[in-house]
């Protein structure tokens, strides 16, 4: 699944896992499209940026 | 802010394997070399069993402790990294167990494999491929 995590954040992978409060190795994978997150967990990046699920992560399908 | 959380289930797994996993192994050296090397114990019947289940305490410490690691770590990806090292442990240990059961069927000069060692091949698996996986997604 494409994301755009890179584009939206304004803080290291470091920090943006601490606010998720996930390890930096959870959000480089789920940065570089390697990893899923779970739904609770895109809510979370969802409410982190102010904006949609679907505004992060987009089906490649 | 800080570089990497310190995942709280993570902490108390290693705790656990330190202060109960760790000295139950060093307690089964201890009692092993005392009671088989120098005192000759030959158990047999319900000592044999009890003998063996103290031999098998710390390793089921052990998957206890794994257990409750993968119960309580709330950071899914490092649990998803867990999950799949200890698929790999369980395909291989399979593998390899089912192989040399074959091989021991058709070939009987070929050494026995100690069933005991099962879980220590599972455990080596395991921790190279959770190794390989922290290393593959740094």
């Amino acid at each position: 699944m494409k994301n755009r995590l890179k584009v939206l954040r304004d803080w290291s992978q470091a920090d943006l896992a601490a606010r998720l409060e996930v390890s930096r190795q959870s959000v480089n994978a789920i940065e570089t499209g390697k990893y899923d997150p779970s739904l609770p967990l895109a809510f979370k990046l969802a409410r982190l940026f102010e904006s949609t699920i679907e505004e992060i992560f987009t089906d490649e399908n | 802010m800080e570089s990497r959380i310190s995942s709280p289930a993570r902490n108390r797994a290693e705790d656990r394997v330190l202060f109960i996993v760790i000295p139950l192994f060093v307690l089964d050296a201890i009692l092993g070399i005392w009671g088989f090397h120098y005192h000759h114990l030959h158990p047999t019947g319900l000592f044999a069993y009890l003998c063996a289940f103290i031999a098998t305490l710390p390793c089921f410490a052990y998957i206890l402790v794994y257990g409750l690691y993968l119960a309580e770590e709330k950071d899914e990806f490092q649990h998803w990294l867990t999950v799949q090292s200890m698929l790999w442990g369980i395909g291989v240990t399979l593998s390899v167990t089912t192989f040399w059961g074959m091989l021991e069927k058709y070939d009987p000069t070929v050494s026995r494999m100690d069933i005991s060692s099962v879980q220590f091949l599972f455990l080596c698996v395991a921790a190279v491929s959770l190794l390989v996986y922290r290393w593959r997604y740094r």
